[in-house]
């Protein structure tokens, strides 16, 4: 079924890739060679997946409590953004790897954590919805690291909207030195199985899935339901907090006004599509990662536009989607 | 597409006159519609398999059988709401094609279902005529209003068309649905379990009016799995059981014991004890208080009745019952003993302890369970499986460690499956594929498990047996037998008096928020209880 599904995608991939006069097989080759072919190739794929799966895992936690955290992007952003801070403003200590590594993570985790927190709190004690709350988040933050990057931070040498460099102590050790892949990848997966164990073998865990299937049925069974769903969606906020972290300390070490292409939203997909399973989200990360790598490689080489992997995206998910409710059709039977 | 109805209405006559057709005595008249040999299947169930019945004018036609024998599967084929698989519908001999409700209107088929639909903040003569206004644009205002009079006047359904729906008690609304068929000009009047939460004086004016309707010609279809209604009224008596037509008979020739195994298809002895409702032994004069509620009431709000005095106490191997019509404040009961809606004014104490402020978890721990109304939306956990969803609410106690045992839960969900008969495959099955019979013997396990855990436990049911085939009602009771059985004792809140009557030691009566009336067990007078629940008891 899945196998059709991304056949049919692909089928309608290769035709605008056609109509966009580009040879889809030279296209494909080349999107393919420098995503997985190439060492340099595999590890920009491992860096793309590694905030993907971040996003994800912190998507899917919100969904287990049934809730929709969407201000991921923000989250990265602001964890961002501490991340640099604390990298800039510790420079002079002169502190050693071992110990700003950790720092710099930290923090980015907790700016996320704390972000997200105006989003849940507001919910808790008013009701507003998270879903307009962390939307609108996300731009307090994209414009709260345009600031930065223009104004006090800004780096006047590069003559662009970045940030003066972290220091070296602060960079994330490497995993793939050829190709620049960093360790971030390994604390990602290990989150997502920290994730998996959380949620399906802890009482804590059982007790967010049980508020995300029926609040009503978790509340007579005298679980807290507000503070659950604080408490998960606060971890999420500091995942992507992570992420932001992440991208800062391993990939650009500086602050950007580009440090997410969206990451938030495709992170969206990844975790409908593995149906918020913290396990799933690893192959499925790792499948867009791959897309993501490729579509850019075909920007650079072939002039191919970057959207158009967007367009891919939308259709896996949508032909997927479409598989799945007509599955759900067919099964729906009663004892 | 209505004609005027002032001008043209003449229901009755048109009826007269399709009898004389149909030829004078009783014996030798003919069908009005013949339903033949129809099969309907829903996924991997198969509703109706070859039933067959045949409807007579001025005749009130029984249809019995437990939930889910297919009678009102097959009535909703009569009404155009299902297609059938098979089979056909004969008027006068002839095929008539039934697809949809405008059709079954057609031949003047009309249904009352269980749930009203009913427009609340519209008149009674508003909701009689909605969607039947006739003329183009302008509603007729006063043509229609005069219309209804006099087809309420007509038909002797005593109700104040100028009321709103809303203000109406249960048994009026109703009439203002079989008005509202009336007007359609049904000849044929189905109507899907009428009697279920009526008081007893509701019922009686409710079954005189359809014998005054039969009277007049119509033809009317009653479904019901009340023995005593349908030997009551019932002009013939048809017996479904696993979709298919057991028995069809002249009322005259059926017993209740004779209906009971046409019903079950058990033998004589299985069959009669599963009517039998054997009333607990009546707790100890000295048993200690569990539950005590003292003068408590609550706020009301835009969808909350305000609760007022609410007063009563249940002992130890107790079942005290609480009878109202619908909508008296049941629902805003159980949410306040356990814990949802805060208490105004008042005291509620459970084993002693002062609860009145403590939050669902503490009550819970304490031993108070709740039997929700609404099993889908309130008990399980759809998307987890049966395991995940009975030790809902015992796991703080099961797990208390930070740890999920997964065979702990395991065995639980094992337990569900064996000693409490749901029927699953196995525990790890989501729990939404679940039957609503099912479902509730879940919950009642998860209930029962909680007592065995608690010293005192307190059970408060919100109809839980609401829905239910025979079978299941059973149980449900059996299991509340049982936590009485074992010390504790049980609130129960049913709509269905009888289920009250058949179970409880004692019963509290609610009106409008507020506990006005108290009967002692076992003698109940079932019409000074129904007195009571309509509030016009001293």
């Amino acid at each position: 079924m899945y196998v059709a599904a991304l056949a049919a995608a692909l089928a309608i991939n290769t035709l605008v890739i056609a109509i966009l006069r580009h040879d889809p097989w030279v296209a494909y080759k080349t999107a393919l060679n420098d995503s997985l072919g190439s060492i340099g190739g595999f590890a920009q794929t491992l860096n793309r997946m590694t905030p993907l799966l971040l996003v994800a895992i912190t998507f899917s936690l919100s969904r287990q409590v049934g809730l929709a955290n969407i201000g991921m992007d923000g989250q990265i952003y602001v964890g961002g953004v501490l991340a640099t801070g604390i990298g800039l403003s510790l420079a002079p200590a002169g502190l050693p790897a071992w110990q700003m590594v950790p720092l710099v993570l930290a923090g980015g985790a907790m700016a996320g954590a704390a972000f997200v927190l105006i989003a849940g709190v507001l919910r808790a004690a008013w009701g507003v919805s998270e879903i307009f709350t962390t939307v609108m988040l996300n731009f307090v933050a994209a414009y709260l690291v345009e600031f930065l990057c223009t104004g006090p931070w800004n780096d006047p040498t590069a003559g662009e909207a970045i940030t003066y460099p972290i220091p070296r102590t602060a960079a994330l050790p490497m995993l793939i030195t050829r190709g620049g892949a960093h360790t971030g990848v390994l604390l990602a997966c290990a989150v997502a199985v920290l994730t998996w164990g959380l949620l399906y073998r802890t009482v804590p865990g059982y007790e967010m899935r049980a508020v995300g299937a029926n609040a009503r049925a978790a509340l007579i069974a005298g679980i807290g339901v507000t503070r659950v769903q604080l408490i998960a969606l606060t971890l999420g906020g500091g995942l992507s907090g992570l992420a932001g972290a992440i991208e800062v300390a391993g990939v650009h070490e500086r602050l950007l006004v580009g440090l997410t292409p969206g990451y938030g939203f495709m992170g969206i997909l990844v975790a409908v599509l593995a149906r918020y399973h913290p396990l799933v989200l690893i192959p499925v990360s790792f499948a867009f990662a791959v897309l993501v790598a490729g579509s850019d490689s075909l920007q650079r080489t072939v002039g191919f536009p970057a959207s158009a992997v967007f367009l891919v995206q939308a259709l896996v998910v949508i032909v997927i989607m479409v598989v799945e409710a007509l599955r759900a059709r067919r099964e729906r039977y009663v004892i | 597409m209505f004609p005027d109805p002032a001008r043209d209405y003449q229901c009755p006559d048109q009826l007269r006159c399709e009898l004389k057709f149909g030829g004078g005595s009783p014996i030798t008249k003919q069908p009005l519609v013949r339903l033949v040999n129809v099969w309907k299947r829903f996924g991997s169930i198969q509703a109706l398999a070859g039933a067959s019945l045949d409807v007579y004018p001025g005749e009130i036609h029984v249809v019995l059988g437990e939930n889910g024998a297919g009678k009102t599967s097959l009535m909703c084929v009569l009404a155009g709401l299902y297609r059938p698989d098979q089979g056909e519908v004969l008027v006068n001999g002839q095929q008539f094609a039934v697809r949809t409700p405008a059709d079954a209107l057609k031949l003047g088929v009309t249904m009352v279902h269980q749930h009203f639909e009913l427009v609340d903040n519209l008149s009674v003569w508003e909701n009689v005529v909605l969607g039947a206004e006739g003329g183009r644009f302008a509603l007729t205002r006063r043509r229609c209003h005069q219309a209804v009079r006099q087809l309420a006047s007509e038909h002797g359904v005593e109700v104040d068309i100028d009321a709103r729906v809303r203000d109406l008690p249960v048994g009026l609304q109703q009439k203002v649905e079989i008005l509202k068929m009336l007007y359609r000009r049904a000849r044929i009047l189905i109507l899907d379990e009428p009697t279920t939460f009526l008081t007893p004086q509701e019922v009686d004016t409710l079954l005189v009016t359809l014998q005054r309707l039969a009277a007049s010609g119509l033809a009317i279809l009653l479904v019901t799995h009340k023995l005593r209604d349908a030997l009551r009224v019932g002009d013939r008596l048809t017996v479904m059981r696993g979709g298919r037509v057991v028995a069809s008979l002249p009322a005259a020739g059926g017993t209740e014991e004779l209906l009971v195994q046409w019903m079950m298809g058990e033998p004589p002895a299985a069959a009669t004890k599963l009517l039998e409702t054997a009333r607990p032994a009546p707790p100890a004069p000295d048993a200690p208080v569990l539950l005590e509620v003292e003068e408590t009431s609550t706020v009301g709000t835009h969808n909350r009745l305000r609760l007022q005095g609410i007063s009563f106490r249940l002992r130890a191997g107790e079942i005290v019952g609480v009878a109202g019509v619908a909508g008296s404040g049941q629902r805003e009961l159980a949410e306040l003993l356990v814990g949802l809606l805060p208490v105004a004014a008042g005291r509620i104490r459970l084993s002693g302890v002062d609860i009145t402020k403590l939050p669902i978890r503490d009550r819970l721990d304490r031993g108070l369970v709740l039997v929700p109304e609404d099993r889908v939306r309130d008990g399980i956990l759809p998307g987890m499986t049966l395991a995940e969803t009975v030790v809902l609410g015992l796991h703080r106690h099961l797990f208390p460690n930070v740890w999920y045992d997964f065979a702990r839960a395991m065995q639980l969900g094992r337990n569900a499956i064996e000693q409490h008969a749901v029927r699953a495959p196995h525990p790890l099955i989501p729990s939404t594929y679940l039957s609503g019979g099912n479902i509730q013997k879940l919950i009642l396990a998860r209930a029962v498990e909680t007592c065995r855990i608690r010293a005192e436990p307190v059970v408060v049911a919100l109809n839980p047996s609401r829905g239910l085939d025979v079978r299941a009602v059973q149980h449900v009771h059996q299991q509340l037998r049982s936590v009485v059985g074992r010390g504790g004792a049980v609130l129960l809140v049913s709509e269905d008096l009888d289920e009250l009557i058949g179970l409880c030691h004692h019963i509290v009566v609610l009106h409008r928020g507020q506990t006005v009336a108290e009967f002692d067990g076992p003698g109940y007078d079932r019409y000074s209880i129904g007195e009571a629940m309509l509030g016009s008891a001293a």
